[in-house]
């Protein structure tokens, strides 16, 4: 079981273009960086930036193989896809609250 | 998993008649919908729900191109509303996957409806390549990496 703030860290970290591109290329399997920063529009060092956030965010982890980094799933990651709704799910209904309340506002004035 | 891990549940008390929160939940979802979240390549634009059984759900982007998330399972107001959400743990649509989100507004007073939204079988999101992955273990793990990192050489 993952905690509140791990799940705030998944969504977060999934909340970015290129590390969803990122954590979509690894649900193929394990990948170099190098591997990983192939066609991704974003310098090495920003591909190093975001697996750094993913890896503290428990979604991938990072093993040094000889000179290579290689990257992978954390099986914790098999949870993300339902922490990411979960959070996402609370934005989207404070957000359709706020609205409703407004409308409703609207026809009573 | 047991059920808390394959479903979500958020319930909510807005200050609307139950009609007022059906109609702003399916006739202006493109007005609330965090338009960050969405699968498109191109920034969204639009956000779309057809009112009816079986309408479709989608989103429209800059470049002009449309991306399927989902459609009506069921199309019943003011009262219940169920979507088939069919976007998947590669964060790819996908036909053939059935998830549920089912949406009840319940009228407590004239002006106040409990919202009760829950986001059904997602143990389903992750039944592709990940899941497969992880239950064949190493070896399958290691010849997909073999097999993609022979193809990048």
């Amino acid at each position: 079981m993952q905690t509140a703030e791990n799940y705030d860290q998944a969504f977060n970290a999934l909340g970015d273009p290129t590390r969803r591109a990122i954590f979509e290329k690894l649900q193929q399997g394990p990948l170099s960086v190098v591997h990983i920063a192939d066609g991704l529009p974003v310098s090495r060092p920003a591909v190093s930036q975001h697996l750094k956030v993913l890896k503290e965010a428990k979604l991938i982890s990072i093993q040094q193989q000889g000179t290579r980094s290689i990257c992978e799933l954390n099986k914790e990651g098999i949870l993300a896809m339902r922490n990411y709704l979960d959070k996402f799910w609370d934005d989207a209904l404070e957000a359709f609250k706020a609205l409703a309340e407004k409308e409703e506002r609207l026809d009573n004035n | 998993m047991t059920e808390t891990m394959t479903s979500i549940r958020k319930e909510l008390l807005v200050e609307a008649s139950q009609e007022t929160a059906f109609n702003v939940f399916t006739t202006k979802m493109g007005l609330w919908w965090p338009k960050s979240h969405h699968i498109g390549t191109a920034p969204m634009v639009k956000l779309s729900l057809e009112n009816q059984l079986n309408g479709r759900w989608y989103s429209t982007h800059e470049d002009g191109s449309e991306v399927e998330i989902g459609y009506v399972l069921v199309w019943d107001p003011y009262n219940l509303l169920v979507l088939n959400w069919q976007i998947n743990g590669d964060f790819k649509f996908d036909d053939q996957l059935t998830t549920r989100v089912e949406v009840q507004f319940i009228a407590e007073s004239p002006t106040t409806t409990r919202v009760i939204l829950q986001h059904h079988d997602l143990n389903k999101l992750g039944s592709g390549k990940t899941i497969q992955m992880m239950d064949e273990g190493w070896g399958m793990i290691f010849n997909l990496y073999k097999d993609l990192t022979n193809q990048l050489a």
